[in-house]
């Protein structure tokens, strides 16, 4: 779900920032890339995306909810049935920002926005990162029990609990050398 | 109508005035073909044929944006 937004709207009220902000959506959806200022092109960003993941989902209450947004029955259909299948192996990130500028006239930073209609490729987990991954799972259950027990053990002998500190300093350092020695 | 009730000494207006500066950019060195260039970071730059004429916008090795 995205942030709502602190601070004032675009066009100075709310009613006028839902509609500037439909009509983004919709010129985004049907030019797949527009160019328009930077701070419009961030607000429109997560209501773009939410309607994308509407259009994945597909069903008639998907697209009821998206025809409440956006007016053009013509471009809901697009979004639906050609936007939806090419962003579907995507997990989010439909949409790509890019600043371009100064705008002549009033000097507004001005960006591009655009739909990203790649197919997805998918990062290539460098060999280090997914070897260590999987020791450490595996090991995480076992690990567990002996920490619980040496608590247990401190809150049983409360009297001479400097000593029960230290027995357990001793095993927390035992096991994290056990740790190192496996991630090595 | 609310009304000034003095003159506002040439010294204070001077001393607003002088507040002003303009700020220095960041940005970023690049050397191109053996050119140092400095360009403001995550930004399209505009790309030129040798004539220098602009041809479009790139970020990224990718075309963004016509000029």
């Amino acid at each position: 779900m995205p942030k709502p937004t602190k601070g004032p709207r675009l066009g100075g009220g709310p009613a006028h920032e839902r509609l500037m902000l439909a009509n983004l959506a919709a010129a985004l959806f049907t030019h797949k890339r527009i160019t328009t200022t930077e701070t419009k092109a961030k607000r429109l960003r997560p209501v773009a995306e939410r309607l994308v993941t509407f259009a994945k989902r597909g069903d008639l209450h998907a697209r009821r909810r998206v025809m409440g947004i956006i007016s053009d029955k013509s471009v809901v259909h697009e979004l639906f049935t050609e936007i939806a299948p090419l962003v579907a192996e995507r997990e989010g990130g439909y949409t790509r920002i890019i600043k371009t500028g100064y705008r002549k006239g009033d000097n507004a930073p001005m960006a591009v926005i655009e739909l990203v209609l790649e197919p997805v490729t998918p990062k290539v987990k460098s060999a280090k990162k997914s070897a260590a991954a999987q020791p450490v799972a595996t090991e995480a259950p076992a690990e567990e029990a002996p920490v619980e027990e040496t608590a247990a053990d401190e809150t049983v002998v409360a009297d001479d609990a400097a000593e029960a500190d230290t027995s357990a300093a001793a095993t927390d350092e035992a096991a994290a050398d056990e740790k190192a020695d496996d991630a090595k | 109508m609310a009304v000034p009730k003095r003159k506002k000494s040439r010294a204070n207006t001077h001393a607003r005035r002088s507040q002003w500066k303009a700020e220095v950019p960041t940005l970023v060195k690049t050397v191109e073909n053996g050119k140092v260039t400095y360009s403001l970071p995550h930004r399209a730059k505009v790309v030129e044929d040798s004539a220098g004429t602009a041809l479009f916008l790139e970020y990224k090795g990718r075309k963004v944006a016509d000029v």
